[in-house]
């Protein structure tokens, strides 16, 4: 090892708290890797804390500060201070790399004790290689220093079906995360993805978006309610495409409304939301208050359509035909296939973003309920059929996913789509996405599915504890190392990554930059 | 006032003789109500002919019954279709347009900077303004809509109509019609008409922004399938338009064709003899005189081969008995007992091989080269052979001859061999 390199040496400690005194004139920073070079191989370490270390007692420190501030000594310097006086860094194994055939291995032993330590280099890091249909989620990150040689890359079909969990606060980078992610999902049709966008983000609408990529005419699908760019989808949701089943666990409506409501159902099959719509209860003979001969109570029936009509905008023009205020929801003929073209695409391995942003909560979730049912059950058929392997994985990609998945929601009512996703989705090649700002309203059974986990900065330790509890490496001395990411940092917890890897997300704007498509200005012909 | 819109006509697609008849009847029917309707203009937004070159028969009709049209005083505007495009004006489109019996409404300037712009053409006797584009087949017209000065388009005033070929996702209405589908956002908002072609079902909508999206659906068939729908009591005809200074109103003509009869067998879990015993017993049952008779058989078969389904027996009784045409559809028929085990590779050629080897133990022929690893590499010889598409210029009656002379050849076998 080249001595310039050295930035520590290994003083003491115990496994998993290695102790080393930090080289003078090096910064030692909170996360920084640093390397131990051994027999065949190498050792991956991490500063978790920093301290100082003195050989001169405390109270003997602070009665020589006492004397340079109290008595104005300017010129008080210690003996040789580069000896006496340095940083300590309590520094934790991360991996064992054997340089013979580049194979990484959680690490059982210590460095040598009084080895020299240096910090981490795009060298080193060599294993990280790019596999095939992989998913980029930025560089590694040693402390605050970026290594942009040291790419990270997540196996797409294995991280995407055993579900990914974005933890974070507001303003650490999650959309930017996610933007970053479906943009490497678009180079292949490896992975499908339905992108529920509440705040219509993603697409770039106006600005920047995953419309730039260069596969995006081909990969990539926008749905919005209103006037569509040119080129994009209506989304356009017939009525018809709704079933009793998908208000389970998204709509909190009482067993008689549930009842009223598959009645409905069965009375009037594709059509049943319009008619029930259209009926009139009091004039329908629901008078009464019992639910003789199958009818239900003029009240049950009235609060179930005042709740149908809230959560789905609906009304009715002055010759009867129900349509929703937000144009999403059609009785006509309208988006009669948009749910099967969505499943299908899907199903070719697109991403399709739908833009909710016009739709209230539970309206959104019931879009997603309605389309995840409808894919997973076609991922459950090929499974029968034996054609599940020639599927590309597909994930749901759901914001503020504690509406769905959180312990209040599965409680309080049955379960929806997405939490059977979460259960039981990798079976089927099917995964969520989850992004949260609260990891800890999710049920601990949910959060341990959650195989890879990309953590942004946290400040709240509720959270933290969330997430550290749960993560699939241990984390336990990282809570400070969490609360301090920066915007755009990260920590990849994943049972598909050799050890949590500390990573920086890059600008998207500047991925763009560099890998977007440039407008085609080339002269056409028209015939 | 008023004009009429028809489209995917496919002039040329039948080769029975008896359905060419109902082909040509219904397209002059049509231009016949045309004038006797006494229209301002007609609209033809793509597959008038199902090739850009037809026979010389359909020409001679076509050509005539458009000159009556000329000489009636009513213009016709089109664009290309899929079916009869030519990126060389090589098409009997553009020869009816010499001769000034039709216009064709796009008219384009591509700039420098990339984007097309459209010149509005002008009916000189209603002042309505027409434009579009023409559909090329797998969809790539749609580089030109995504390059569209849509913005000049937009700001004309008055009554405008555009003209295209292509179907639209947003008016969809059944999940199976796959294929090239173009969202309605890439064509220009604002025209009070937007006269489509390529879809076979009349259809009309409207939306925030395009009002009046109006596919007629093909007059009588252009696809195989559009016979079944026909026999499934779809109907054909032409849109007719009436309009001011704004549309008044848009109203399906029907235009009837033929009369039809469908014979429907489900062979699921069924054996090949029951299935025979049930078509003879419902072919009893019709009267096929001067109809289109439609057999579809469907569903997976417990033993046997899908081809002990024995068509030919019925179709020669139902041809004896008087039928117009026979289409018999057994492409949903399976058999489990010779079901195709799908096999995986790392590459087309992989699994084909690994295909053919799962299943080619399932036969049971005496030659033995047709079995085996030897059988195996004949079948993909064959595959590859039969895949073999038309050469740029070749005609039909070369072309076939040659992919037969090519597959005889590969099973050493002479053509006088079956005779």
């Amino acid at each position: 090892m080249n001595e310039i390199s050295v930035v520590g040496q290994v003083v003491g400690g115990s496994f998993g708290d290695i102790v080393i005194r930090q080289k003078a004139g090096t910064d030692l920073e909170i996360g920084d890797l640093m390397v131990s070079e051994e027999n065949g191989s190498f050792l991956i370490l991490q500063v978790f804390s920093l301290e100082f270390g003195s050989q001169i007692q405390d109270k003997m420190q602070q009665m020589m500060s006492g004397v340079n501030l109290e008595q104005g000594v300017v010129d008080a310097h210690f003996y040789e201070p580069d000896f006496v006086n340095y940083v300590l860094a309590r520094i934790k194994p991360l991996a064992r790399v054997y340089k013979e055939n580049n194979e990484v291995k959680i690490p059982k032993s210590m460095p040598s004790f009084f080895n020299k330590l240096r910090l981490i280099t795009k060298d080193d890091l060599e294993f990280l290689q790019k596999e095939k249909d992989s998913v980029f989620v930025g560089y590694i990150r040693s402390g605050s220093k970026v290594i942009k040689e040291a790419e990270v890359w997540l196996p797409a079909e294995d991280v995407f079906s055993h579900h990914m969990l974005i933890p974070a606060t507001t303003g650490r980078g999650k959309s930017n995360l996610v933007k970053t992610i479906l943009w490497s999902v678009l180079d292949t049709n490896k992975v499908g993805a339905l992108v529920l966008d509440a705040h219509d983000e993603y697409f770039g609408r106006v600005g920047i978006g995953l419309k730039l990529h260069p596969r995006a005419k081909d990969n990539l699908m926008y749905y919005t309610p209103s006037s569509p760019p040119v080129g994009a989808n209506r989304l356009t949701i017939n009525l018809q495409s709704i079933r009793p089943e998908h208000f389970e666990g998204i709509v909190d409506f009482s067993d008689p409304q549930f009842q009223a409501i598959r009645m409905a159902y069965r009375q009037s099959r594709k059509n049943w939301i319009r008619d029930l719509m259209l009926t009139d209860a009091v004039d329908a003979g629901m008078e009464s208050s019992t639910q003789a001969r199958g009818e239900f109570a003029a009240a049950t029936m009235m609060v179930v359509q005042r709740k149908l009509r809230l959560l789905l905008s609906l009304e009715k023009d002055e010759e009867g035909v129900v349509f929703s205020r937000h144009e999403v929801f059609d009785s006509t003929t309208k988006g009669l296939t948009t749910v099967d073209d969505i499943v299908k695409d899907i199903e070719a391995g697109k991403v399709v973003v739908l833009d909710t942003s016009r739709l209230g909560d539970e309206a959104e979730l019931l879009v997603g309920n309605i389309i995840a049912a409808k894919l997973l059950q076609k991922y459950k058929d090929a499974k029968a059929s034996g054609e599940l392997q020639r599927k590309p994985v597909a994930t749901i990609v759901i914001e503020e996913a504690p509406r769905v998945i959180g312990v209040d929601v599965l409680t309080s009512r049955n379960d929806n789509i997405y939490s059977t996703i979460a259960k039981e989705g990798r079976k089927f090649k099917v995964g969520l996405t989850a992004i949260t700002q609260l990891s800890s309203v999710i049920p601990k059974t949910i959060l341990a599915n959650m195989n890879t986990k990309i953590i942004l900065g946290n400040e709240m330790k509720q959270e933290r504890e969330a997430i550290i509890a749960s993560a699939s490496q241990d984390l336990s001395e990282d809570d400070k190392n969490i609360a301090s990411l920066d915007k755009g940092e990260a920590i990849v917890t994943s049972i598909f990554v050799p050890f949590a890897m500390p990573i920086k997300i890059p600008l998207f704007e500047d991925i763009v930059k560099e890998k977007g498509v440039t407008p085609d200005n080339s002269k056409t012909k028209v015939f | 006032m008023k004009f009429a819109h028809l489209s995917d006509v496919h002039l040329g697609f039948q080769k029975h003789e008896s359905l060419q008849k109902i082909e040509r009847q219904v397209f002059e029917k049509i231009l016949d109500e045309c004038i006797s309707r006494k229209v301002d203009f007609v609209l033809i937004p793509g597959d008038l002919f199902h090739v850009n070159i037809p026979e010389m028969r359909v020409q001679k009709f076509a050509f005539a019954k458009f000159r009556a049209v000329h000489d009636a005083g009513i213009p016709i505007y089109v664009v290309y279709g899929s079916h009869d495009f030519s990126p060389v004006s090589n098409s009997v489109i553009d020869l009816l347009s010499e001769v000034g019996y039709i216009t064709k409404v796009t008219i384009p300037t591509s700039h420098e900077d990339g984007q097309i712009s459209l010149k509005c053409l002008i009916d000189p006797k209603t002042g309505v303004k027409i434009t579009g584009l023409s559909g090329l087949k797998v969809g790539k017209d749609r580089e030109w809509y995504e390059k569209l000065d849509r913005d000049s388009l937009e700001a004309e005033q008055g009554l405008k109509i555009f003209l295209f070929h292509g179907g639209i996702s947003d008016m969809k209405t059944d999940s199976g019609m796959d294929g090239d589908q173009m969202p309605l956002s890439l064509l220009p908002q604002g025209f009070s008409y937007y006269a489509g072609g390529h879809m076979h079902k009349f259809n009309h909508q409207s939306f925030d922004g395009y009002s009046n999206v109006v596919y007629p659906g093909t007059p009588f068939a252009g696809y195989h399938a559009d016979l079944e729908d026909n026999a499934n009591g779809q109907k054909r005809g032409f849109v007719l338009v009436e309009f001011e200074d704004i549309i008044k109103s848009v109203d399906f003509v029907e235009i009837e064709n033929t009369e039809y009869e469908v014979i429907e067998v489900d062979a699921n879990n069924r054996k090949a003899e029951s299935v025979n015993q049930e078509l003879l017993d419902k072919t009893r049952d019709i009267d096929p005189t001067d109809k289109v008779i439609i057999v579809k058989i469907a569903g997976e078969l417990t033993t046997g081969k899908t081809a002990d389904v024995d068509v030919s027996a019925i179709r020669d009784k139902l041809n004896d008995a008087g039928s117009l045409v026979v289409n018999i559809s057994k492409n949903q028929l399976r058999s489990k007992e010779y079901s195709i085990t799908e096999a995986k590779g790392d590459n087309k050629d992989e699994i084909e091989t690994n295909v053919f080897a799962e299943n080619i133990g399932q036969l049971r022929f005496e030659q033995q080269e047709l079995l085996g690893e030897q059988g195996v590499k004949l079948a993909k010889k064959l595959l590859q052979e039969l895949g073999q598409g038309q050469l740029v210029n070749e005609k039909k009656n070369e072309y076939i001859p040659r992919v037969r002379d090519s597959v005889l050849a590969i099973l050493g076998v002479n053509k006088d061999d079956s005779q």
